[in-house]
């Protein structure tokens, strides 16, 4: 009955469960150190309080001074001392395997993200998927490195107590596991109550977050219309009115972990009043009479440890319960299967003179049926290819499949052995770090010179030279010291650095000012000089007149295909 | 990283949070109470049983041997009832009470973080990641409930039970009082002050990391087109995977130093009932103590595991609370200067922008490059540009959401800092470019505006902006909630509603920013018709991209905001004639 619950509470149930209780046994050598940490340091307690009832009955019986219990005393010392060793030990394990589980989780979401690509991207939010990766990772801390070891230790430790508290006094045991019905019984009864109150709590505080988040989102609003101190007053009284109301769940919900207080409570006391009574002689049968003062203080005080595991457990279910929230989002974003031919390109036969080439090439979207194709494209070496089209007519979704970030429906789509490819769209890729780190992190192994030069035909040369610290200069978190314009001109200088021989570009002028798109369209011209291919996807008339041919595309179709 | 802790930083840090909680000490002092209560309670229960056992003991073994012993078997008896149930008891009222307690605080410490919000500068609520910074706040806010529960009422339990439990012993055996009070002294030290200061740095820059990881990982997933087609990806997992290693390092340390500490408190207990047990034997023997009574204290001592125990892991872990102070008080610093000018005229007003340039901190550009312009009462200028050429900003710093630094504007001749926020708000009327609209029905979001405004007014409002007849369709009318962010609208509709919030109020200026995106043509057309009649009689500034068609027609007034820095004269007028229709 035991196993079958343990089953149920770690691995039945949801496939989010069996995703977590998977992934933590994975980490079971660690964790299992962890437990057999905790299970001896328990031993160790046990044997710290058979001590101290053979010294009080030594001092009381046998009318022995400190000297006659001083080898006792060290003893109790001495396993003092192995406890607190192994508690750090089983600490140290636990933390150990749940790093581990947790750097584990991570690479798994990241190869997974990663294999879904940047389309497939474009319908989560970026921020929380970050959050994803970050929090909800770290929430399954709690439920490795407590819970799934206390929930070992729940079966180790009371077991032992009752074994040697049998020896002792059978009856005293019965009494024990009678007060305890079946630590399995208990264990769901905690289990139902805490979750009932995960649950509900859960819900709760998150309606109330998502009230507060969402009137904070919109300050710059409440502060415009001077509605600030109004509104101040309503999220105070919002955040009092789910207090009232969560504490009449809580009511119901403490009960629970009252119950095994109380349990634990009455316990102690009954045996206590059974140990007294029989040592008294007042309970003429059974073990009772056998009852001697060390048998009578050992029960007593093996009494609260026998229940101190499941109480520590009982403070875990809360980690548990965020573990599972967390796998729960974890594993809808693992469920959704990558688009397994967008790295497996064909190879073209004739790459002396071709790039790239899609034969019957389609792609569908779920929810919006077929947005390409089907259609055919070779792009031989050298190309300047325009392609431009009313908004919705497949001009981006032809780009992504010629860059193979999604997967073609139908169709081929050949690539030369050499392909590599450089990529531009109106969102650059910035990261928190100096302006040479952002340049070197697609070109290794630039030099400041060559960066310098890449940026100086960016036309941010002026720019940075003027800056004191030059290519050291900072340029915060998400680019915040960049203006749109000065981001896309560092994309250029990336393309510049870069010797990709083809270069895809995503509408890369939109809602820019006039001076920053002459400066792109200036560098496109050199790159396409340089003997670089070009596929440009835009709206802009001087762009599409670059071309040396235009493709105009229209529901997913080619329209017309014209060389200049 | 930063200034180095000191006491007197976690003072001026925590103090503002602390006096907050101060406010509720009684319920504090309550819930404590409680606590000690329980901890006593487990405390009883033990040494009682111990005495009873010790003593049923004695007596037995007397009247076995034939002897006559008497022993009161009912005291103790219900003395260990009473303290089975009332452990239980106030455990579970303890739990109840304190729970509602930190509910409270709750919406104690969100009212005053929402006041700040209000209060402060704007300059960061402009800024780029503007969101992903609040989202950061409300969590630091709830690091900062646990404040009371782990860091505030533990070691005061534990304090008490110390000081009820040498009380105890020395009651009994005077010369062990020294010694335990000195020892539990130095463990209480030890245990909260010694593991705060151990797990500081690492605590407190966790919480940095995590940050950190978070930023670059949205830095990443952004940028994944780019990373993959340069082959780049793996590189940048690297870099993130050396910010988690920082992070696990961190952590490691931490559970080093809590690991330690649990140890700890667990020997330091230990200790201390051996060393009572120490002082009790001898006692015994001298006959100063009875035996029940030797095997009590000891028994006693076990039971300050309920204050102790609690204690490591908490104060482990006080850098992140210490952190999350330090970042939500440095919304106070950016407190605005308030003015206290509160009469404008009703009406329309005149607006004079007078060489205006804003830069964000930071920054290597100007957000605004310097613009001028002037604007007689009910007249309208059109402001041009592509994005980024800092049309949002000037709405920020005409509205008075940001601190003008260069330049001035001046209302009606007031300069606007001089003018007090309510008076600035209701003067001003502003259309943002991104749309707030809240997880409330359609009346509240409207009556935002104008709390008093009767449901008739409210249709007006959305008859103005062409919603009334979707609005009217609608099973719930305007009692309808408009879900997060207003997700249950398509852009369309939420600009509208925004325009039909904005028509309820009356200010004397209206700044529109890209008021018809997102329209179609019909629609744009039918908005702008039903806004005339609220328009007229107001001076208005249009800010619209270059390319938008409702740029300056003939005969109206307009601005181009240039956008790169030296790159051109940043500043060209249309010479057309100042005439205001449009």
């Amino acid at each position: 009955m035991e196993a079958a619950i343990t089953d149920r509470a770690t691995s039945g149930g949801s496939p989010a469960r069996r995703w977590l209780s998977r992934r933590t046994a994975e980490q079971s050598h660690w964790l299992n150190l962890a437990v057999l940490c905790g299970g001896l340091a328990g031993l160790a307690t046990v044997g710290q309080l058979v001590l101290l009832a053979g010294l009080i009955d030594v001092v009381i019986r046998k009318d022995g001074g400190v000297a006659a219990v001083w080898p006792w005393l060290m003893g109790i010392l001495l396993l003092l001392g192995v406890r607190a060793l192994l508690s750090i030990a089983q600490e140290l394990a636990a933390q150990r395997g749940s790093q581990r589980l947790r750097q584990r989780v991570r690479r798994e979401v990241l190869d997974h993200l990663a294999a879904l690509g940047p389309v497939r991207l474009t319908q989560y939010h970026t921020a929380s998927l970050a959050h994803q990766w970050v929090e909800q990772v770290e929430a399954l801390d709690g439920y490795a490195a407590r819970f799934w070891v206390q929930m070992r230790l729940v079966a180790l430790v009371p077991l032992v107590i009752l074994v040697l508290v049998a020896w002792q006094d059978w009856l005293a045991a019965i009494l024990l596991a009678l007060t305890a019905p079946l630590i399995p019984l208990f264990m769901a009864l905690v289990g139902m109550g805490a979750e009932a109150l995960n649950r509900e709590q859960f819900v709760a505080v998150a309606r109330l977050s998502a009230h507060f988040v969402d009137r904070v989102r919109g300050i710059t609003t409440l502060r415009l219309f001077g509605a600030g101190p109004r509104a101040t007053v309503e999220v105070v009284a919002a955040a009092d009115d789910y207090r009232r109301r969560s504490l009449r769940t809580l009511r119901l919900a403490f009960l629970s972990s009252a119950v095994l207080e109380f349990f634990s409570s009455v316990a102690i006391a009954v045996v206590a009043i059974y140990i007294g009574f029989g040592l008294l002689g007042d309970i003429p049968f059974g073990p009772a009479q056998d009852l001697t003062l060390f048998s009578g203080l050992l029960i007593l005080l093996l009494a609260p440890e026998f229940f101190q595991p499941l109480r520590t457990l009982s403070l875990f279910y809360h980690d548990r319960a965020s573990a599972l929230a967390a796998s729960d989002g974890l594993c809808e974003l693992l469920a959704e299967t990558p688009d397994e031919r967008r790295h497996v390109p064909d190879r073209l036969v004739d790459d002396a003179h071709l790039l790239l080439s899609l034969q019957g090439v389609t792609l569908d979207h779920s929810g919006r049926g077929r947005v390409l194709g089907p259609i055919d494209l070779v792009i031989p070496r050298g190309d300047v290819l325009a392609i431009s089209g009313p908004s919705g007519s497949g001009k981006s979704s032809l780009l992504q499949v010629l860059a193979g970030f999604v997967g073609a429906g139908e169709g081929r789509r050949l690539v030369a052995h050499d392909l590599a490819f450089a990529w531009m769209d109106q969102r650059p890729l910035l990261i928190h770090g100096s302006l040479a780190d952002n340049l070197a992190l697609t070109a290794p192994d630039a030099d400041d010179c060559r960066m310098m030069a890449a940026l100086e035909r960016a036309g941010l040369g002026a720019l940075v030279r003027a800056l004191p610290e030059g290519l050291e200069t900072s340029i915060g978190e998400g680019g915040r010291g960049l203006s749109g314009g000065q981001a896309q001109r560092l994309a250029l200088a990336r393309i510049f650095l870069s010797n990709a021989p083809l270069v895809l570009l995503d509408e890369p002028t939109a809602s820019l000012d006039a001076v920053t798109e002459g400066i792109l369209i200036e560098g496109f011209r050199e790159l396409a000089a340089e003997g670089r291919t070009l596929v440009i996807a835009t709206h802009h008339p001087a762009l599409m007149a670059m071309g040396n041919r235009q493709l105009i595309m229209d529901a997913g179709r080619e329209v017309t295909c014209a060389n200049q | 990283m930063r200034e180095s802790v000191t006491l007197v930083h976690i003072r001026t840090q925590l103090g503002p949070w602390l006096d907050l909680h101060m406010q509720r000490r009684g319920r504090l002092l309550v819930g404590m109470l409680l606590m000690l209560l329980t901890a006593l309670s487990a405390l009883g229960l033990l040494a009682v049983s111990g005495w009873f056992i010790t003593a049923s003991a004695l007596t037995g073994a007397v009247l076995a041997m034939g002897g006559t012993a008497m022993l009161d078997v009912y005291t103790p008896g219900g003395a260990i009832r009473l303290f089975a149930v009332s452990r239980t008891v106030s455990r579970y009222i303890e739990r109840l009470y304190n729970h509602d307690t930190i509910l409270r605080l709750l919406a104690d410490l969100r009212g005053r973080l929402f006041d700040a919000l209000v209060r402060m500068d704007g300059e960061r609520l402009s800024g780029r990641r503007a969101s992903d910074w609040l989202n950061r706040l409300t969590a630091d806010i709830d690091t900062l409930d646990a404040l009371y529960l782990r860091l505030l009422a533990p070691p005061l339990v534990a304090l008490l039970l110390s000081i009820a439990l040498v009380a105890l012993v020395g009651f009994w055996v005077p010369e062990a009082a020294l010694w335990l009070g000195l020892a539990l002294g130095v463990s209480w030290c030890w245990l909260t002050l010694g593991q705060a200061r151990l797990g500081l740095t690492a605590s407190r820059r966790r919480v940095q990391t995590l940050e950190e990881l978070r930023s670059a990982t949205m830095e990443t997933l952004r940028g994944l087109a780019e990373l993959e087609a340069y082959e780049a990806l793996v590189r940048r997992r690297e870099q993130l995977e050396g910010i988690e290693q920082r992070l696990l390092r961190d952590q490691w340390r931490l559970s080093i130093v809590a690991g330690i500490g649990n140890a700890l408190a667990a020997t330091a207990i230990g200790l201390c009932w051996v060393m009572v047990l120490v002082f009790a034997i001898p006692a015994f023997q001298a006959g100063a103590v009875s035996a029940p009574v030797m095997v009590m204290l000891p028994l006693a001592a076990m039971a300050l595991s309920e204050g102790l125990t609690p204690l490591p892991a908490a104060f482990t872990q006080f850098g992140a609370s210490l952190a999350a102070a330090e970042r939500l008080n440095q919304i106070d610093e950016c407190r605005s200067d308030e003015g206290h000018i509160s009469d404008l005229p009703n009406g329309p007003l005149a607006l004079s922008v007078e060489a205006v340039a804003h830069r964000y901190p930071g920054a290597m550009f100007q957000a605004l490059e310097e613009v001028s312009l002037t604007l007689e009462p009910g007249q309208r200028v059109a402001v041009s540009g592509p994005s980024g050429a800092g049309k949002s900003t000037l709405l920020a710093l005409i509205s008075g959401q940001m601190a003008v630094q260069q330049g001035r504007i001046l209302l009606a001749g007031h300069d606007i800092a001089s003018l007090s926020p309510q008076c600035l708000s209701s003067a001003v009327g502003c259309l943002t470019q991104q749309v707030d609209l809240f997880d409330a029905r359609i009346a509240d979001n409207l009556w935002i505006a104008d709390p008093e405004a009767s449901e008739q007014r409210l249709w007006q409002a959305l008859e103005a902006v062409d919603l009334a007849d979707w609005a009217a369709s609608l099973e719930e009318g305007l009692a309808t909630r408009l879900g997060e962010g207003g997700r249950q609208l398509s852009g369309g509709q939420a600009r509208r509603m925004a325009l039909a919030r904005l028509w309820l109020s009356d200010p004397g200026l209206v700044v529109l920013d890209e008021p018809f995106a997102g329209l179609d043509a019909d629609t744009a057309e039918r908005v702008r018709h039903g806004l005339e009649d609220w328009l007229a009689g107001r001076s208005v500034v249009y800010l619209v991209h270059e390319h938008d068609p409702s740029r300056p027609k003939p005969g109206m007034q307009g601005v181009t905001l240039g956008l790169e820095l030296g790159l051109q004269d940043p500043l060209a007028w249309h010479d057309e004639a100042e005439s205001v229709t449009m």
